[in-house]
């Protein structure tokens, strides 16, 4: 298991790993915090998806759909469906923590995150079950850290910045980035196309389930467009 | 007060996902479709927020009022498209959005 002094090298090692995720990470939970700030919520409920829910796509998701005023069972269960990767994850990691101690598995599953995954296998790969978890925590906890750090200047700057700047506008920009990215992959493109398709023409649906049926239906699209190729 | 229950159990649900093959993985094999469907979620889920945030940016604003928000995201989208970097369209789009907001009649 792992010894704070002995694994000094290893916990740094992966600190320094996370580095390179941090140039988009952070400016993501900058825009997160904005989110938080401009949306018609608690900003310290907006910061609190940070610790809690820890991911951020969920976390943007469920801040959009609150201050939209979508039904409660709505934004959890979208939320839910976004998150259901995690559950891949902990696939993933599972056979590295087997036979440790349950404090240990409960804390590293709670770290469990996209980044934080691929330089925690990327450690248990080259340095083995021991010293990776050493490498895994290293990296998870400046990832964490980053990350509540940069929702929380997010939302200071949201708050405070003048109405003319439209900052809210920032959010649907960010996501317009992150989907143009992503249509060269056949697939993706479907689901994307899809999606925004059924979010356009369910403007209108009660309870705000619209994010949601678009969500299913672009999952469904590239799915159909997977089974094709 | 709905707001803090929906994030608290978010935020539990997604713990239970993190946790659940660690505690079941001896007992259960996910079907390999559900793992292909997740890597869609991501996609999916940010082009419909993408399209319902820039659909409520411009509605109520009249014809005129939307064209400011639609001309960033079109500035956006090209400025994507042509460098291959996602944090472009923030870089392009809200500089195009405060143009726009500036010389267009709302």
């Amino acid at each position: 298991m792992i010894s704070l002094r002995a694994d000094r090298s290893d916990i740094a090692a992966g600190a320094r790993a996370m580095v390179p995720w941090l140039a988009g990470i952070v400016p993501f939970g900058l825009v997160i915090g904005v989110s938080a700030a401009q949306a018609d919520v608690p900003t310290l409920a907006g910061w609190l998806t940070g610790p809690l829910i820890y991911a951020g796509s969920a976390q943007l998701a469920t801040i959009g759909m609150l201050g939209a005023g979508a039904a409660p069972v709505v934004v959890v269960a979208s939320a839910l469906i976004i998150n259901i990767r995690l559950i891949f994850y902990s696939t993933t990691m599972a056979r590295y923590w087997r036979g440790t101690p349950w404090w240990w598995r409960l804390a590293a599953a709670y770290l469990i995150v996209d980044p934080s995954v691929a330089v925690g296998l990327d450690g248990y790969q080259r340095l083995g079950r021991g010293r990776g978890h050493a490498h895994y925590l290293g990296g998870a906890v400046v990832l964490w850290v980053s990350w509540l750090a940069a929702i929380g200047a997010g939302a200071m700057v949201g708050a405070r910045w003048p109405t003319w700047l439209h900052l809210e506008f920032v959010i649907p920009l960010y996501l317009v980035g992150q989907t143009i990215s992503k249509l060269a992959n056949p697939a993706q493109r479907q689901a994307i196309l899809a999606a925004a398709t059924v979010a356009l023409l369910a403007l209108s649906a009660p309870l705000q389930l619209g994010v949601a049926m678009a969500i299913a239906a672009g999952v469904a699209a590239g799915l159909a467009a997977e089974v094709r190729r | 007060m709905s707001t803090w229950i929906v994030v608290v159990a978010a935020g539990l649900g997604s713990y239970l996902f993190r946790l659940s093959m660690i505690i079941l993985t001896s007992r259960i094999t996910m079907p390999p479709y559900l793992e292909r469907a997740s890597g869609l979620v991501a996609p999916a889920a940010f082009a419909a927020l993408a399209a319902a945030g820039v659909a409520a940016a411009c509605s109520g604003r009249g014809l005129t009022g939307a064209a400011a928000p639609l001309a960033a995201v079109a500035a956006a989208v090209i400025a994507v498209l042509r460098t291959g970097s996602p944090q472009a369209a923030i870089l392009v789009g809200m500089p195009a959005l405060w143009v726009a907001t500036a010389l267009l009649p709302s």
